[in-house]
């Protein structure tokens, strides 16, 4: 099969170790709230689906492209696809997807989405990550699930 | 003051509950889970306001069952399946039964909605199209009519009261009007485009108790009430109010109560119930612009996105809910 981008460019991973916690953070009885680098240590890891690369590596996802609302448990993650056209993108949205759902406790909403102007169909693949219902549709397809395993099977190292 | 008091959590489904019917009678609820059952839901004893699990329908359908609908006499009730069937389902000898599989989609069944003269079942699925089935005597269930319109995937059929109309819901942001005419169904209307339909997925319907009104709810985060008005001796749906600001997230579920009360469940884990303005409901008058009111907005009310809201067909005090939580609630509305 013919790869969509055959040479993607190469990233280095970062070092994103928290430095400096803050006293509230070390304080045992207040509850860390959740942050935009916690959501991506858990997705950083995930493997492209046509490189041995994690999405860091051929920058998919960055910190600065997620945000978090704590308070009223939304998070939200763009991601920049590494060809406009790349006909992959549902699959690593839902892989995106699917890691959340299985590491931020039930009360959180995930939105993703692909960064505006990364694809060349922006708002029909957006529509798509953003519909549960084809979302649990597409779970319970063993195909895709097993798609979807391979991306995530690198982030539980 | 109006409120809604929470009475009882009914459990049991082990993964998201997706969709409620009340049986006519109002007697049993159905659920439907990603868990791939169907759950019976029936009072303790008579008179109780204590629901309990009276049936499990499983082992049948292969994936989520996605919705269900009853028959009008209350004896049969459909489901419809991510595994691209519909199974029909009646009591024999006291004991619920698979009585016969409506095979034809290519795909995931969205949505299944029996016909108020019990003589057709519409279904819907992601492979965009809308089926008739005519309901033959001996559980005999034979494809009558196969729709094409819709670009998307279809997420739900409605029928009107009557039975004339039977509305379809789309990913594709429309809603379509069916009408029998000369043994065939026709796409009498679309409702839909910028200023008219809804800006994204349309997800749910429901008709006022006369027919007259609809209601629909969408991934645009409103809700859009409609009637039926006469022009040049055909009858048109309009849109009459858009009820935008109530729900941060989209809304999944609607329903419009025996005693006027519209509900709707939403992604933002909230109900809300509005009334219509006491001097617009006097005398309906389907080309006055009608006034609906916030009654109550009750957040929370599961943990999790809210599947389906739907009034108990006898007792508009009554209001049942599900969600992503995989939990059943049942709520009492004070007026």
């Amino acid at each position: 099969m013919d790869l969509i981008n055959p040479s993607p460019q190469v990233f280095e991973r970062k070092d994103t170790d928290r430095k400096a916690r803050t006293k509230q953070e070390l304080a045992e009885d207040v509850r860390d709230p959740i942050d935009a680098l916690e959501i991506f240590e858990h997705v950083r890891d995930l493997t492209d689906p046509e490189h041995p690369y994690t999405l860091e590596q051929l920058k998919v996802v960055s910190e600065d492209a997620i945000t978090v609302k704590d308070d009223e448990g939304i998070v939200s993650v763009l991601f920049t696809p590494t060809v406009q056209h790349c006909s992959m993108a549902t699959l690593i949205g839902l892989s995106l997807r699917v890691k959340l759902m299985q590491t931020l406790p039930s009360r959180f909403k995930v939105d993703i989405a692909v960064a505006p102007g990364s694809h060349s169909t922006e708002a029909a693949v957006n529509k798509q990550l953003n519909d549960k219902e084809r979302v649990a549709a597409a779970l319970e397809n063993p195909n895709l699930l097993e798609m979807v395993n391979n991306c995530l099977a690198g982030s539980y190292r | 003051m109006s409120q809604l008091t929470h009475l009882q959590t009914l459990s049991g489904h082990t993964d998201r509950a997706w969709n409620l019917a009340w049986s006519p009678s109002g007697e049993t609820l159905a659920s439907c889970s990603g868990d791939k059952t169907v759950r019976l839901w029936t009072r303790r004893s008579p008179g109780s306001e204590e629901w309990v699990c009276d049936a499990i329908l499983e082992e049948s359908q292969t994936r989520t069952i996605r919705c269900c609908s009853w028959a009008p006499g209350g004896r049969q009730l459909a489901t419809a399946s991510f595994d691209a069937t519909t199974a029909i389902w009646e009591v024999q000898g006291g004991v619920w039964e698979q009585v016969a599989t409506l095979e034809g989609h290519e795909n995931e069944v969205k949505g299944v909605a029996w016909s108020p003269s019990g003589c057709i079942i519409a279904t819907c699925s992601r492979d965009k199209s809308v089926w008739l089935w005519e309901a033959l005597p001996g559980n005999e269930y034979e494809c009558m009519d196969v729709k094409q319109g819709h670009s998307q995937d279809v997420k739900a059929v409605v029928w009107h009261p009557e039975g004339e109309i039977l509305v379809s819901c789309s990913y594709d942001d429309s809603m379509k009007l069916w009408r029998e005419s000369d043994d065939e169904w026709i796409c009498e209307q679309t409702l839909s485009g910028p200023g008219l339909g809804h800006a994204s997925t349309v997800w749910g319907a429901a008709f006022e108790a006369g027919g007259k009104r609809m209601v629909s709810c969408s991934d645009d985060n409103t809700l859009k009430v409609w009637a039926c008005r006469s022009r040049d001796g055909n009858l048109r749906w309009a849109p009459l109010t858009t009820l935008s600001g109530y729900h941060d997230r989209t809304v999944y579920s609607v329903d419009w109560s025996s005693s006027g009360a519209i509900a709707s469940g939403s992604g933002d884990n909230s109900i809300c119930i509005f009334e219509e303005e006491a001097s617009a409901s006097a005398d309906v008058d389907p080309q006055q612009k009608p006034a609906f009111h916030l009654a109550v907005r009750q957040r929370d009310a599961h943990s999790t996105d809210i599947n389906c809201v739907r009034w108990h067909p006898t007792d508009p005090t009554l209001l049942a809910s599900a969600g992503d939580d995989g939990s059943i609630k049942l709520w009492r509305y004070h007026v």
